[in-house]
């Protein structure tokens, strides 16, 4: 066996390059990626009420892309793309649909963030975070790419950059 | 700085020091993983199974983070809805994977987490008797190599009586 010690090495710094070259070996493929978005409705933050009811949510008849932005007011990185999400918000309205999900937040804090940043795609409050879990979610910022038939193109755990953000659009309108 | 002022600040600083040998029932924390009332510990048996997804190292059961303390009380409203333990672990796994259980099935691919230790030492114990036989085969080959008038000089010295062999 030891007679192949140059294999057992090209073995290993094979398997050292590859564990290197993953952008985070925290981040775990999320296993409804390929698969139907779960459904659900809830209550729309106020400042939204007036333009899409007192409900909102994701359903498969929809007709659109969605991007679905899990955060909260507490969260840091949220705090940075909330800007970006808006930018391009107001870019393809038309094409898609951002829908923001408040979790284990106060309504408060939510308004307050959502002022701060004159955010103008709908938000829902989901105050204990069940729809994360529905969506197998592990902390906020996440953002899930839907396509128009409804199916889970792409999860996003963490701050989306705007290249990141680009490819996600461009793949969910192709 | 008077005496007196001096022994007071003395005694006080003796008593910050020794304070944390005599516990003050009035800052007690509860211990970390003692069940909060309102959940059965049934809850917490099953949620010691579950991987919380937003920490390092932490089961759903010890956690604090949002995610976990919904986590539990999904397990408690599903219990309470009459759902076996294997029916509320699989609601996990359909949103997290497998990855979300610290024992995965003894199927599939994750089998093959469960055999590695005995593959490794199978791995192993080939290794070490492929070693050993070929010691032995060189031990052999070693003995076979050696001339007939060699052997028959060791024989010799080695029969000889002790008196005889010192120089």
């Amino acid at each position: 066996m030891l007679r192949f010690w140059p294999i057992w090495v090209l073995l290993a710094g094979g398997l050292f390059l590859w564990g290197m070259q993953r952008s985070d070996p925290d981040r775990l493929q999320s296993v409804l990626v390929g698969r139907p978005a779960p459904t659900f409705s809830l209550p729309l933050l106020e400042p939204y009420r007036a333009q899409y009811g007192s409900e909102m949510g994701f359903s498969s008849d929809l007709g659109k892309p969605v991007l679905l932005n899990i955060w909260a007011s507490w969260c840091i990185p949220c705090h940075t793309e909330a800007p970006l999400l808006e930018r391009y918000h107001q870019k393809y309205k038309d094409r898609v649909l951002f829908l923001g999900v408040v979790v284990q937040d106060t309504e408060a804090n939510a308004l307050k963030f959502i002022q701060q940043y004159r955010l103008t795609f709908p938000s829902v409050f989901d105050k204990r975070g069940r729809i994360g879990i529905e969506y197998g979610y592990y902390g906020v910022p996440e953002t899930y790419v839907i396509d128009r038939d409804g199916t889970i193109l792409a999860r996003h755990a963490g701050e989306l950059s705007e290249a990141q953000l680009q490819g996600y659009l461009r793949k969910v309108l192709e | 700085m008077t005496a007196g002022l001096r022994l007071l600040m003395l005694a006080l600083f003796s008593l910050l020091l020794i304070s944390p040998y005599f516990p003050n029932p009035g800052l007690a924390q509860p211990r970390p993983n003692t069940p909060p009332p309102d959940f059965p510990p049934r809850v917490y048996e099953i949620a010691r199974e579950l991987r919380c997804p937003a920490c390092q190292g932490e089961s759903t059961a010890e956690s604090n983070a949002g995610v976990a303390v919904e986590m539990r009380r999904i397990i408690a409203e599903q219990l309470a809805q009459g759902k076996t333990e294997a029916e509320i672990r699989q609601f996990f796994v359909d949103r997290y994977g497998y990855w979300v259980l610290y024992e995965p099935p003894f199927r599939g691919y994750t089998l093959l987490v469960w055999l590695s230790p005995l593959i490794g030492m199978a791995l192993v114990g080939f290794g070490l008797w492929r070693y050993q036989a070929a010691a032995r085969a060189r031990a052999r080959t070693g003995v076979a190599g050696v001339s007939d008038e060699e052997i028959a000089r060791l024989e010799s010295e080695l029969n000889l009586n002790p008196e005889q062999r010192k120089p």
